[in-house]
């Protein structure tokens, strides 16, 4: 590797392979982490409710039950759609070879989703039976199947149902964490791509993944609660900011210290990853990803996590810091994945990324796929009602 | 139904144990028989690979019709020379032992190019003995020759010396016989 | 007798002219093949023992002289679409100040007719360098792979099995030699082979057979007599492409500087 330190050769060389030219996992590839992220995060917040009984998050915990499904349900599409030959996904099931990462992408999203479902549904139990007596015709039917064609709302049915959800809540942490961990791994474990192989990597993506999904549910309350005029919760916002930022000091510390140490190293490859970061990805990472959406909310959660705010203005700091929060970790995904391909395995040069409007992973197919988890909340918001009935003060 | 709600829940249970033993089974009838016999892929891909069309078919393959130009090549220089590299593949020529396709002979200025792709002293050959390479249009002022000529004007194609020889034999520039 | 039998059988070529009973009778290639002396001695004149095989491939970069002959061949045994590349010649400009100027203009298809003219020192020494798929012995494109699409044959070569990929181009992520690509039409995954087909039928892969010069060398190591069992068992450096990724490559470098990534 001698001389490729010399940035005058990388500038009138900047060789890169010949088939290094096409950058092969696009934005679908940046989505689907972001997606299962999301639904990480969300379901944090209803472990520390229903597994941990921190109590101000009552307001909040069924609601991010839900929204961790509406991602959940969509989680596979980005996968689909940016398969070459999307029709033998299957092999995936039949065949997943052990040594790959990726293999586990069936099994683990088929028991994630069956965990999820059944808490949703046992969490729920109550009111669907209730819903059931108001209801006719295939309403009816569906609360019907929903609840196991049961009626029983005794007090030890219930306390079943306490149990089981405590049962389920308890082992789907480690589904979560297997279900995003996985995904850390895929990269984790390339050694040909210096930005990706380090041991870091899934545990970098877990906690950027809870910073980014208790963001979603903070933003998604307030929006949702404004819209409809109703009140909301100060408590409930001061422990999810509080969670929020001991994910995110975690999330950005990990981030900050795996690009300072290797540069601080200068060994392997990753003066490539220097010249990257100081090069094509010099706005995305250090601009935008570290800067704007890094440093700035962290000093904002500082203000709210030290001093004492009036409420209306601390709910809207708060709505502001989760908006920036979930742009940081998708800029953060982009910077990784795609960022990570511009490298050539020439060590001697970089490629270019040219997002497409129209490609079936292009910019219109990446609004259409973050379009419908709010489409399936919405459905879901008739089935199951967001908030318990005490959630519901209108404010005047 | 009187079914009590544990009975219900346990119901539900079996149900899912059932099913997903049933279709961990089942998978196994859609996996194709040929995989895992080696290791973990399909046997039958390595045979499928063994199978793969042939399109160069070696000098061999060209001599046997072309016995005049095999003669003058196995003879020239360019010995080592691939016929299919500068005409084209035996598969696109002769299907069943019959002729499907004209292979291309290059003319004129392409010939040059095509010379110069292994004989120009951009090149840098590593050693002298490796191949014998020119810089135009030097070459062609060093020999007093029209600087619009080309390569085969002056040098048979597929044995490169031979016209040089023969006229260094001629002119009594070298010893005829060698 | 059961298909694993039979599979094992068509695999050894000990089915009684299996060669016939599978080979597209059409194209009348099995007379050609019998004019043609085998250039791997060992192969053809008897069974083939899938188990029993090793071969290496050296690429010798004092004798490689740039023209591209190798990669024309390649692209027309194989159609490889353009843009694409199954094997490649890159051209490593030195100059005296140690820099190392790096090109492979469309993967050295045309040769190399022209210097470069955007150097501005003084130069000291150019080489070219071929690349095709290393055929790692520990391959970590064969350790990625989600379904079992790309595997190492109990003979050594790294191969893709067309109808299982899907097509996630993992294995190109992982390749550290970035020898794979995503064909456009078929949406798999493509890369040299080093001519499997060829050499089952004791013939060199496609680019030895056209290399002018010799640069490119193949052979069976199980052979005492071959050039690259003669190499390898001999004195001098052979070096290996990014031999700290600890992928064991069958391809080995002959000459080759400590530039060559």
């Amino acid at each position: 590797m001698d001389a490729v330190h010399s940035s005058t050769a990388i500038a009138i060389s900047n060789y890169v392979f010949p088939n290094d030219f096409h950058v092969h996992w696009s934005m679908m590839i940046v989505l689907y982490p972001y997606i299962t992220g999301l639904v990480d995060g969300a379901f944090i917040i209803a472990a520390l409710y229903y597994l941990f009984n921190v109590k101000s998050l009552r307001p909040v915990a069924r609601f991010s039950l839900l929204f961790a499904l509406a991602f959940l349900a969509i989680a596979t599409l980005p996968l689909l759609l940016h398969l070459g030959r999307p029709e033998r996904n299957f092999n995936m099931l039949l065949t997943p070879s052990p040594s790959s990462a990726m293999a586990g992408f069936g099994y683990i999203y088929a028991i994630s989703m069956g965990v999820l479902v059944f808490i949703v549904l046992f969490v729920y139990r109550r009111d669907l039976v209730e819903l059931r007596t108001k209801s006719k015709g295939l309403m009816k039917f569906l609360y019907r199947a929903l609840t196991f064609d049961s009626i029983d709302l005794s007090k030890d049915a219930l306390e079943l149902d306490q149990k089981i959800v405590r049962f389920l809540v308890g082992i789907g942490i480690p589904v979560a964490v297997v279900l995003h961990g996985y995904v850390g791994f895929i990269f984790g474990g390339v050694k040909a791509n210096p930005t990706w192989s380090t041991p870091l990597m899934p545990v970098i993506f877990l906690f950027s993944a809870c910073v980014s999904g208790i963001s979603a549910i903070i933003l998604a309350y307030i929006v949702i609660r404004k819209i409809k005029g109703r009140s909301i919760d100060h408590g409930c916002i001061k422990t999810c900011v509080q969670t929020l930022t001991l994910f995110f000091i975690l999330a950005f510390t990990f981030e900050m210290l795996e690009v300072f140490s290797h540069s601080y190293l200068k060994s392997g490859y990753h003066h490539m990853v220097e010249g990257l970061l100081n090069g094509p990805l010099a706005s995305s990472f250090w601009l935008w990803q570290v800067k704007i959406c890094s440093i700035i909310p962290l000093f904002t959660l500082g203000v709210l996590g030290l001093f004492t705010i009036k409420k209306n203005i601390y709910n809207f700091m708060a709505a502001i810091v989760s908006a920036m929060l979930l742009l940081q970790v998708l800029i953060m995904r982009w910077n990784v994945v795609i960022g990570g391909q511009l490298m050539s395995k020439s060590a001697r040069g970089y490629t270019e990324f040219h997002p497409e409007w129209f490609d079936k992973e292009g910019i219109i197919a990446v609004i259409i796929v973050m379009a419908i988890p709010f489409i399936i909340l919405f459905v879901l918001s008739r089935i199951f009602p967001f908030w318990a009935q005490d959630n519901e003060t209108n404010v005047k | 139904m009187g079914l009590s709600y544990r009975l219900r829940l346990l119901i539900v249970l079996l149900s899912i144990v059932v099913l997903a033993g049933g279709a961990l089974l089942f998978k196994n009838i859609l996996i194709p028989d040929s995989f895992g016999i080696y290791g973990y892929y399909r046997a039958d891909a390595i045979s499928e690979a063994a199978l793969v069309p042939i399109r160069h078919w070696t000098n061999i393959s060209c001599f046997k019709c072309h016995p005049y130009e095999a003669k003058i090549h196995k003879n020239g220089h360019h010995q080592t020379i691939s016929c299919e590299f500068c005409h084209g593949t035996y598969a696109d020529h002769v299907e069943n032992e019959k002729k499907i396709g004209t292979l291309p002979v290059k003319k004129e200025k392409e010939i040059t190019t095509l010379c110069l792709k292994c004989h120009n002293t951009e090149i840098k050959a590593r050693k002298e003995e490796v191949i014998k390479t020119i810089a135009m249009p030097n070459h062609l002022k060093d020999q007093n020759v029209k600087l619009t000529h080309n390569c085969n004007q002056c040098h048979h194609v597929h044995a490169p010396l031979k016209y040089i020889i023969r006229a260094k034999q001629i002119t009594r520039m070298m010893e005829a016989g060698s | 007798m059961n298909r694993r039998s039979f599979v094992k059988k068509v695999l050894n070529g000990s089915i009684a002219g299996s060669l016939y009973l599978v080979w597209p009778m059409g194209s009348g290639s099995l007379e050609i093949l019998e004019q043609i002396p085998e250039q791997i001695p060992g192969i053809r004149d008897k069974e083939y023992d899938i188990l029993n095989q090793e071969f290496a491939f050296i690429v010798d970069i004092t004798r490689c002289i740039g023209c591209g002959s190798c990669c024309v061949a390649d692209k027309r045994e194989y159609n490889v679409p353009d843009g694409n590349f199954r094997t490649w010649v890159e051209r490593y400009v030195k100059g005296f100040s140690d820099k190392i100027y790096v090109d492979s203009p469309n993967g050295g298809l045309q040769g190399y007719q022209h210097p470069r003219t955007d150097i501005e020192e003084k130069i000291r020494d150019t080489f070219f360098v071929p690349k095709l798929c290393n055929m790692c012995k520990e391959a970590p494109c064969v350790q990625v792979c989600p379904v079992g699409a790309t595997f190492t044959s109990p003979d050594g070569f790294v191969l893709v099995d067309e109808k299982r990929c899907v097509g996630c181009a993992y294995c190109i992520q992982a390749c550290p030699y970035s020898v794979r690509f995503i064909h456009p039409d078929k949406k798999t995954v493509e890369k040299c082979t080093w001519c499997y087909q060829r050499v089952r039928k004791g013939l060199l892969p496609a680019c030895v057979e056209v290399c002018p010069t010799g640069a490119r060398k193949f052979g069976s190591m199980k052979d005492e007599t071959s050039e690259v069992y003669k190499i390898l068992k001999g004195p001098g450096v052979l070096t290996v492409l990014k031999k700290e990724m600890g992928t064991f490559p069958a391809l080995y470098y002959k000459g080759a500087r400590r530039e060559v990534i």
